[in-house]
């Protein structure tokens, strides 16, 4: 049973309204029966990802993270959490900054090194900004406690304290420190295993529009639009760049993207032969947000990371099973498996 | 600028190679080189030169992240024998003005950044020749830089704001 308040009817209906779906489907059917060499599709996928590991997972985790002030009126944010380009460092200072009313450059993240920062657990499953973000918030308020100040003190009033207290307490550290707790009514039993699978789901529906050449079989995604729910959306530059990059290697994954395998080893392992989707493949990819915040993650975030690539491969089969009539069931696509169950317009695929 | 250390544990360097002397202009310097006949360009600013922005991420001209410009074209510097670069001009990441690639920054153009310098050479090439705009599409001009990460669309936004 799913009951985190999102509207998922919503999703779907910004969905078929952004990509111009009633009105596109009308335009392809009048196309397509002119009987051209070229087909267009439009096609659908819904669905869901859960953030932070699955079941126990995050229990058995017990993640830490400190964030310390120091002596200069500024924090430093301790987190085993990797940035890899997904924005790790500038959400982080975001929340930490927005939590103690601080400016962003008096937040510092710490080197990832394990010497120096505690376990909060392995930069995955979707779990950074939802999970570990909130033990950010969580160790900003153990940080304003250790400084006697009230849950209201920001700004000015938390820099003060901070240097009241380096200069009553010479070389010594100030550490706010959060342990992962399980969100109350979230509840999985490992025994059993049943129960929430996750402490919170984002959603989406994925709309692709394709052309397809009936006599090279070669396919084009023509137009893309991904919306989805996933809470609070903390930096929007960097949530639509996890969408549009999640989006356009789902392309490639139901395209083109083939590993082969001969011994034990890949052997087409270059980009010469293992083809990738250059900018050119692919059209802009149009995101949107819906945002119901979960109460449990850092400003009401839901993870992101994962979620994007669920869906393109799906949408896309559903827009060329539109185009061509076959009822293509594998991925990657490659025109040599299209052309198997396109030539006679057959429904079954291999 | 001459070079002679060895920077490399990589046996190419160790090889007593026949060596060239190569001399070509650098981002504005006058630069001579001695080489093994068999370097790449690529090699020879990372390894030699210590210019290690271009990133070799293929080793075989599809990618684009070791994108350096030649004779002010862009080229794929792991394609480049050394000794083809004698008497031209290279320019490479370093000497860009950090200044003009904000408006990428802005757009979200990079995220793990393995792509990044090469991204940049070829589009801050676009936009000093905006008159290739006319015959082709920002999608087209940038299809040889390869990107896992954004997906295209902060680098193709973020050369579409800073066209003059």
């Amino acid at each position: 049973m799913i009951n985190d308040g999102s509207d998922r009817v919503a999703v779907l209906e910004r969905a078929l309204d952004v990509s111009g779906w009633r009105e596109k489907r009308r335009a392809h059917a009048a196309f397509n029966a002119a009987r051209a060499p070229v087909r267009r599709g439009l096609g659908l996928a819904t669905f869901y990802h859960g953030g932070g590991f699955t079941g126990g997972g995050e229990v058995y985790l017990k993640s830490r993270l400190q964030v310390a002030g120091l002596p200069d009126g500024r924090i430093e944010v301790r987190s085993a959490n990797i940035e890899m380009g997904q924005g790790t460092l500038t959400v982080f200072t975001q929340i930490a900054a927005d939590r103690l009313g601080l400016a962003p450059d008096a937040v510092v993240i710490a080197e990832a090194d394990t010497a120096r920062v505690p376990n909060s657990g392995p930069t995955v499953a979707s779990r950074t900004t939802m999970v570990v973000g909130r033990l950010v918030e969580r160790a900003c308020d153990d940080l304003r406690r250790r400084l006697g100040l009230s849950e209201s003190a920001r700004g000015d009033a938390v820099r003060a304290a901070l240097r009241d207290w380096h200069r009553a307490h010479p070389d010594q550290s100030l550490v706010g420190e959060a342990v992962y707790e399980q969100p109350p009514g979230i509840n999985w039993d490992d025994a059993t295993y049943r129960g929430d699978a996750y402490g919170a789901f984002a959603w989406a529906a994925y709309v692709a529009e394709v052309e397809v050449d009936l006599r090279t079989c070669a396919v084009r995604v023509t137009d893309f639009v991904a919306v989805q729910e996933i809470g609070k959306v903390i930096n929007e530059t960097l949530a639509r760049g996890q969408v549009q990059g999640g989006v356009v290697q789902g392309i490639g994954w139901a395209l083109m993207e083939e590993c082969k395998w001969q011994d034990g080893a890949m052997v087409n392992n270059q980009l010469t032969n293992y083809i990738i989707p250059t900018s050119d493949d692919v059209p802009p990819i149009r995101v949107a947000f819906l945002e119901t915040p979960y109460p449990h993650g850092a400003q009401g975030a839901k993870g992101l990371g994962e979620l994007p690539i669920d869906g393109p491969a799906p949408a896309i089969l559903n827009a060329i099973a539109e185009a061509t009539g076959a009822d293509p069931r594998t991925i990657p696509l490659t025109p040599e498996r299209l052309m198997t169950i396109a030539e006679f317009g057959m429904r079954n695929a291999e | 600028m001459r070079n002679e250390r060895d920077m490399t544990t990589n046996s190419a360097f160790r090889t007593p190679h026949s060596a060239l002397e190569v001399s070509f202009t650098l981002n504005g310097t006058p630069t001579t080189v001695s080489v093994p006949d068999s370097e790449r360009l690529l090699d020879t600013l990372r390894y030699r030169l210590g210019l290690t922005g271009a990133k070799e991420g293929c080793a075989e001209g599809e990618c684009g992240a070791c994108t350096v410009w030649l004779d002010g074209l862009p080229a794929n510097s792991c394609l480049v024998p050394i000794y083809q670069v004698r008497g031209r001009r290279v320019n490479t990441v370093e000497a860009l003005d950090p200044a003009a690639v904000a408006p990428l920054l802005d757009a979200g153009a990079t995220q793990c950044g393995a792509c990044t310098p090469g991204v940049v050479m070829t589009a801050l090439w676009i936009l000093q020749h905006p008159d290739v705009l006319a015959t082709h599409t920002v999608r087209e001009l940038m299809a040889g830089n390869l990107c896992r990460c954004t997906g295209y669309d902060g680098i193709v936004d973020g050369i579409e704001a800073a066209r003059p």
